[in-house]
């Protein structure tokens, strides 16, 4: 008898975690992709050219000087790429972050400070 | 005294009582939510007097035995089939209200005849089937109603596409004839539908009158012990048929009174769940699917048109929503499911 | 004692039209509309086809109430209703994709034995009525279902995805897309064969959920079921408790059928809030008893076979009509007339049989005890 509560429990409490595993890996997040400038502190990062931009691998357009963009990522951990575009050609200068979303967090990228390996180059938000 | 009190509810039923204290309930809100009283209980006695006659269709079967009557809609179409033939014909006023009633008659003596002979094969089975006979004949009907070939230019499609229109008014034929018979007026929010009443009354009479003849105790005794009647030498058969094909005439009879008080004939689909309101306010009244009563048919009746009538204007007023649609459906079918699942008895 | 009936005593080709009258009766009118219809037949296997996968799973989950002797088991419905409201609360908490689809699976599957359970009381209650009062409890639950979706959701079950939610600011909207899990199942494993996508996992899915129900017949649990389909009293005897494996065949017929809307509803691709689950129980009973299959008696080919003949049917009748009447809408009523029409005869027609089956059995006994009595005549014919 007590062996069956037992079971039971660990199979439903087996049950709820994967649940909020599915849920976790399931969940859709906004990611805001600015192309401007962003002042930290003192230092100014500006933006200077256009740059085409992938996230977790899938296309999301080109982000003007100024610009901003938006993307759909699903699940927990996630990559970025952009890839610098002057006067209407590849320069093939890319740069690639990866970042990590908990379940309830949307955030902003911004490209600039990205590039320059600022730390304030993602902003997460609840 | 605990006791006694204990027996009482149980003998009501529990739904039953907490319907009637929620009925009390909104009726001593209506003043506190800016609603005349006088008006609602006006509302009431209209729709009860529209409803009465379907809820009194049922009887004449429960008490045959053959339950509660989810086929309701072969009735009602051959109510409506009488309607609009008289339409067709262009009669007016109570020579049109009287011969939609008669042709209706006509096909629900044929239709409850073969509906009875269908029932007496299925002995025990009755309500599921008659459920499906009931659908399957309202769309069965709603195909017929597109190709049969009246002319009448009220009731066809403006365009001249073919088939009847989903609803007909009856605003220059027979429409409030009864209703407006003899009307009683009190002030200016009361208008007393005497006619109609009248009506329910004397059918209401007419059904309690038979079954105080010899035929009607045949059918009362059926129903009650269908082997002691046998061992009477009733012909069981024969007595559940009539019992069906008065149940058919009736509900005939009651949508087309239906109509005259409501101003608009509804073909199509829209019978589709009629016997539902009907039979829940059949048990809402105190029946069951082995007894009922015309008792059972006014109290019910009432009950359950108040509570259709006053829960939206009210509670609109409360919660600024309308509830009404999901509390119709749970009450009304609620009653239904209570009523199913009491003891059967044994047959 | 050999166990005499009305169509046993016929011969054996009689007895056939009789058992399968109706699937006879419909493929007849299926023949004749086909060709009625004009539609081309490579259309028709990729309806079928489409079908297949996504309602086989809700018709097989009428099989368990059937070998338990509650014939059509009308409350799938509140197994439906259970699956909408996992796919709302996925949708509002925005998962997409597979996880999606599981999670909305799992989560659902309490709601539905909840469902199930309250479905299995009241069927006990109602020994010999259940399936008008299974119709009836559905009915019911619609309205229980309304006041959650349509006032409680926004208001006392916070949903926080304001798409779903309608303008006046609680209460779910009529339609919902759900085109972030849109053939999730379907396309998980893509397979294309002469143009026609293949959706091999759902497919093998509903493989499973065969392969289950017949092992399931095996095992104990459904063993027990099945004597309490044969004969209540007999279970009772062998120590079986009836009422808890009612109720338990109820709660597994809720929970596939939660699932299937699941899988149906993925298909599809968006739902219709309040009137998605409606028709779920009609047309899946219809498909079952076109099938051949009984009141007391259904098996996997009943589903098939019905699902394949009934949707046929359906995708034929308004062309059909068109060209029989010049209405295509004389064909939507056909549709309808055609489903109730199939319970309706479908059940008279048990319940005729069951009767006369009955009255030759009483005949039967009558004759051995008249027979008996005679040959025992020495006191003057004794009455048992």
């Amino acid at each position: 008898m007590r062996k069956r509560i037992i079971i039971r429990t660990a199979l439903v409490a087996a049950l709820i975690l994967i649940g909020i595993f599915l849920y976790a890996i399931g969940k859709e997040h906004k990611v805001l992709i600015d192309n401007r400038d962003i002042s930290v502190g003192d230092i100014t990062y500006s933006a200077s050219t256009t740059y085409v931009v992938w996230v977790d691998n899938q296309e999301i357009g080109v982000i003007k000087k100024g610009e901003r963009n938006a993307a759909i990522a699903i699940g927990i951990s996630h990559k970025i790429v952009v890839e610098e575009i002057k006067s209407n050609v590849l320069t093939g200068e890319k740069h690639e972050k990866r970042f990590r979303l908990k379940t309830n967090e949307s955030t902003t990228i911004n490209i600039p400070a990205m590039i320059n390996n600022a730390n304030e180059w993602i902003n997460k938000t609840n | 005294m605990k006791e006694k009190i204990k027996s009482i509810i149980e003998s009501i039923g529990l739904p039953r009582i907490i319907i009637f204290l929620f009925l009390v309930l909104l009726f001593i809100l209506t003043p506190f939510v800016g609603i005349r009283f006088d008006t609602s209980i006006n509302d009431v006695i209209i729709r009860f007097s529209m409803n009465g006659i379907l809820v009194l269709s049922l009887v004449p079967m429960v008490k045959s035995g053959c339950g509660l009557n989810f086929g309701l809609q072969l009735g009602i179409i051959a109510g409506l089939l009488g309607a609009v033939i008289s339409i067709e014909m262009e009669l007016t006023g109570f020579a049109g209200f009287f011969t939609a009633i008669g042709i209706a008659i006509f096909f629900a003596v044929v239709l409850g005849f073969l509906y009875g002979i269908l029932l007496n094969k299925i002995k025990g089975d009755e309500m599921v089937v008659a459920t499906y006979v009931g659908f399957s004949s309202v769309a069965f009907m709603s195909i017929m109603w597109l190709i049969l070939p009246f002319k009448s230019p009220n009731m066809i499609w403006a365009y001249g596409g073919s088939g009847l229109r989903t609803a007909i008014s009856n605003e220059d034929y027979w429409i409030h004839i009864l209703t407006n018979f003899f009307q009683i007026n009190i002030g200016s929010h009361i208008n007393f539908p005497t006619g109609t009443i009248l009506f329910f009354a004397l059918l209401s009479y007419l059904v309690w009158a038979f079954f105080r003849t010899k035929i009607g105790t045949a059918i009362a005794t059926t129903g009650s012990n269908s082997n002691y009647a046998k061992s009477c030498g009733i012909n069981v058969d024969k007595m559940r048929v009539i019992s069906v094909i008065l149940s058919t005439v009736l509900s005939a009879i009651g949508i087309i009174v239906y109509q005259e008080s409501f101003g608009f004939i509804q073909l199509y689909m829209a019978p589709l769940y009629m016997p539902f309101p009907a039979i829940a306010a059949l048990l809402l009244g105190g029946a069951s699917v082995g007894k009922a009563s015309i008792k059972n048919v006014i109290i019910g009746t009432f009950l359950f048109q108040a509570i259709l009538t006053m829960t939206p204007s009210i509670l609109n007023n409360i919660i600024q929503s309308d509830m009404s649609e999901a509390i119709r459906m749970i009450v009304s079918n609620g009653m239904i499911v209570y009523a199913l699942t009491r003891v059967v008895k044994v047959r | 004692m050999k166990k005499q009936s009305l169509t046993k005593t016929m011969n054996p080709g009689v007895q056939f039209l009789i058992n399968y009258a109706v699937p006879i009766i419909f493929t007849i009118l299926v023949a004749f509309a086909i060709p009625l219809s004009g539609l081309s037949n490579e259309y028709l296997v990729r309806e079928i086809m489409t079908r297949l996968s996504r309602d086989s799973f809700l018709i097989l989950a009428l099989l368990v109430p059937v070998m338990a002797g509650m014939g059509m088991n009308f409350s799938i419905v509140l197994g439906a209703m259970a699956g909408q409201i996992g796919l709302i609360f996925i949708t509002d908490w925005q998962i997409i994709g597979l996880p999606g689809v599981l999670l909305a699976l799992l989560i659902s599957t309490p709601i539905a034995i909840l469902l199930g359970y309250i479905a299995g009381i009241v069927l006990n209650h109602a020994k010999g009525r259940e399936m008008v009062t299974g119709f009836m409890l559905a009915f019911f639950m619609n309205g229980i279902y309304q006041l959650v979706v349509l006032y409680g959701m926004g208001n006392i079950i916070p949903i926080s995805n304001s798409r779903i939610l309608l303008p006046r600011g609680y209460g779910i909207r009529n339609a919902i897309s759900l085109v972030d899990i849109r053939q999730v199942l379907d396309k998980l494993i893509p397979l294309k064969i002469g143009g026609i996508l293949i959706p091999v996992v759902t497919l093998l899915v509903i493989a499973a959920l065969c392969v289950f129900i017949i092992w399931f017949k095996k095992t104990k649990l459904g063993q027990e079921i099945r004597i309490v389909g044969q004969d209540n009293d007999v279970a009772r005897i062998s120590g079986i408790n009836v009422e808890r494996t009612r109720i338990l065949s109820i709660v597994i017929s809720t929970v596939l059928a939660c699932y299937g809307q699941i899988i149906f509803l993925q298909n599809i691709g968006n739902m219709n809030t309040y009137g998605g689950h409606s028709q779920v129980g009609v047309f899946a009973i219809a498909a079952l008893l076109v099938g051949g299959a009984t009141v007391a008696k259904a098996n996997i080919p009943n589903v098939f076979i019905g699902l394949i003949l009934f949707h046929t049917m359906f995708v034929v009748s308004p062309r059909a009509g068109r060209a029989l009447m010049g209405q295509a809408q004389l064909g939507e009523y056909f549709r309808v007339f055609v489903s109730y029409g199939v319970i309706a005869f479908s059940l008279a027609l048990y319940a005729w049989r069951k009767r006369v089956e009955k009255e030759n059995e009483r005949k039967k006994i009558m004759n051995y005890r008249k027979a008996f009595s005679q040959s025992s005549n020495t006191t003057g014919g004794n009455k048992f």
